[in-house]
């Protein structure tokens, strides 16, 4: 009986994941091949398999780091430069304040932790077209429009409350008794945060970045507003391939396919802090 | 109740995040208010205009429509992302070899720029040249208008999102599944309770603040949606999956309408502001009546509670 449901329940969950795995990989499957493939290939009937239905070629490759290096490579670094510097700051300013709000009781005015915490989740509410008019004025004013710094201020603004939200929780499950013990062997309070809270906390500080990095590297809307040459990031050079008079849909693929790379990258270098858990590390 | 450096250290710990609050997020939405009150054209002055922007909102059927698309969307959408990332979350939980690599891949679509996904569904959606319809043909079934027919478009989009935005919420509540204590489970196993006893006993309630912080993140996101929705139908056809983000961005950044388009965002802006306080409000006192035995959460609890 109960070996049995054991055996059931792998079949089901081998079966979803399959599925699952057909639905996440096809979409990508097919903006690889795309991106080698000629324009009859692509306006034609449907073709699946290089080698076989269709002849593969780096035509839109050999485009990209040729022809169209130098306007591709700048979106590709400023987006990673942005994203990096962003998310760092992002990750510093957030956690303190995670830390700060887990550890401290604060009264500013009628103004508690949880009204602190809600006050700056409540930022991501916002709709970033909301911002978006307001700080394009702004920006021209403070000559910040189209600069990498101005779009590092805006993504570590962006990720702020994401890594409080999340960092929170973690600072608070770590028992500050550890930190009292340490108080009493003679830690100073930056030691205590250094040796022994910010190890523990480790996983929740990985995803935490992980996820700023991702949200700063994804926007689009604030990005295709603030920035149009110098600070283009990637995906408004991407879109901004869809406008020319017909879509060259493998050259848009070859790019997506690089989109791809950073963040899988991070992923696959910081997944070990993503999900093992703060309890697995405590032992 | 700590020493006097202590309270100097705290208000230091949350001074940067507060200033970029005030910076980034008050100046630029006063500043947006301000707009909306106005009759304000590119290069013009500005003059008072009162609430006309606001009487021409509720009155604009166009903008009443992509507020309902727009919620039709996130329900649909945050519903179906929970109930898969869930099943997702404990499929992977269990799984005992690849377990890396199959988390991996399952995190990759929200990795994507939703631009470059936007681009990949466009060319699947493809009516004569996608292989969606082709693979359709093949099993001899009708080919279906993905982008072009009204409903379809909807359907389509929400479709997009759920490959996008499942790993996000499988990604926090994996994190959740991995943070259950050991303790309970092994005494509710020697006591003989079912495995479904301990999932809704045990499993569940300890994922309650994770679903949660899942749902809530996604339904304030979903509310927002632009980057797929632009590229993929561009709103359309007509205006069938024009979201108020889109519509506002049409008014404000392409017919130049930029007080209209204020208007537009501070009502977003309110209606976004009045569904979270009343669900964070709801949330707050469900978590006071549940026990955890989890430590992190408890005082997780403590500090939500005040």
């Amino acid at each position: 009986m109960k070996s049995s449901n054991v055996k059931w329940g792998s079949i089901l969950r081998i079966a979803f994941l399959t599925l699952w795995m057909l639905f996440i990989l096809f979409p990508l499957y097919w903006t690889v091949i795309t991106s080698f493939k000629v324009p009859t290939d692509i306006y034609g009937q449907p073709t699946y398999i290089p080698g076989i239905d269709f002849t593969p070629t780096t035509s839109a490759w050999t485009y990209l780091f040729g022809e169209g290096k130098d306007r591709f490579l700048m979106g590709f670094m400023n987006s990673i430069l942005i994203g990096l510097i962003s998310s760092f700051f992002a990750l510093v300013i957030g956690a303190m304040a995670a830390y700060g709000l887990a550890r401290y009781k604060y009264k500013y005015g009628p103004m508690r932790n949880d009204d602190i915490a809600f006050t700056i989740l409540s930022q991501r509410m916002m709709p970033p077209i909301v911002a978006a008019i307001a700080l394009f004025i702004m920006f021209r004013f403070f000559g910040l429009l189209d600069t990498k710094l101005g779009m590092i201020i805006i993504y570590t603004w962006m990720n702020i409350p994401i890594t409080v939200f999340l960092l929170k929780d973690y600072f608070a499950g770590i028992s500050a008794d550890l930190e009292h013990a340490a108080a009493i062997d003679g830690y100073s309070k930056f030691d205590q945060i250094r040796k022994i809270v910010l190890p523990l906390a480790k996983p929740g500080l990985a995803s935490a970045f992980l996820l700023s990095f991702i949200f700063a590297w994804n926007e689009f809307l604030i990005a295709l507003i603030l920035t149009f040459q110098d600070a283009q990031t990637f995906p408004v050079f991407i879109s901004g391939l869809n406008a020319q008079m017909e879509p060259k849909w493998s050259i848009i693929s070859a790019t997506g396919v690089v989109a791809i790379l950073p963040p899988t990258l991070i992923a696959i270098l910081m997944d070990k802090y993503i999900v093992s858990g703060l309890l697995k590390e405590q032992k | 109740m700590k020493k006097p450096r202590g309270t100097i250290t705290k208000h230091l710990l949350v001074a940067p995040a507060l200033v970029m609050f005030l910076a980034v997020t008050i100046f630029p939405l006063l500043f947006t208010l301000v707009l909306s009150f106005s009759n304000w054209k590119l290069g013009g002055k500005m003059q008072f205009a009162g609430f006309d922007n606001y009487k021409r909102a509720f009155t604009d059927e166009l903008f009443l429509k992509t507020l309902l698309i727009t919620c039709v969307i996130v329900v649909v959408a945050v519903a179906i992302e929970y109930v898969l990332g869930f099943l997702l979350a404990m499929t992977v939980n269990k799984v005992v070899r690849g377990k890396k690599a199959i988390r991996i891949l399952i995190l990759l679509p929200m990795m994507l720029a939703p631009v470059v996904i936007g681009f990949m569904w466009k060319m699947l959606f493809d009516e004569s040249y996608g292989p969606i319809n082709h693979f359709l043909g093949f099993l001899g079934l009708p080919t279906v208008s993905w982008i072009t027919n009204s409903t379809m478009a909807v359907i389509s989009v929400i479709l997009v999102d759920v490959w996008e935005w499942t790993p996000l919420i499988a990604l926090i509540l994996m994190a959740g599944f991995q943070s259950l204590p050991k303790e309970p489970y092994e005494s509710a196993r020697v006591d003989g309770s079912s495995e479904w006893k301990i999932f809704k006993d045990l499993t569940f309630p300890m994922l309650i603040p994770a679903s949660i912080a899942a749902i809530l993140l996604r339904s304030i996101e979903t509310f927002k949606i632009f980057d797929t929705i632009f590229v993929i139908t561009s709103g359309g056809p007509g205006t069938a999956t024009t979201t108020s983000t889109i519509y506002a961005y049409t008014v404000g950044l392409r017919n130049f309408n930029l007080s209209y388009a204020a208007a537009i965002c501070i009502i977003l802006l309110i209606i976004v502001v009045v569904l979270c306080t009343v669900f964070l409000k709801l949330v707050l006192k469900k978590r006071k009546n549940i026990e955890l035995p989890d430590e992190g959460a408890v005082a997780e609890m403590g500090v939500a509670a005040k």
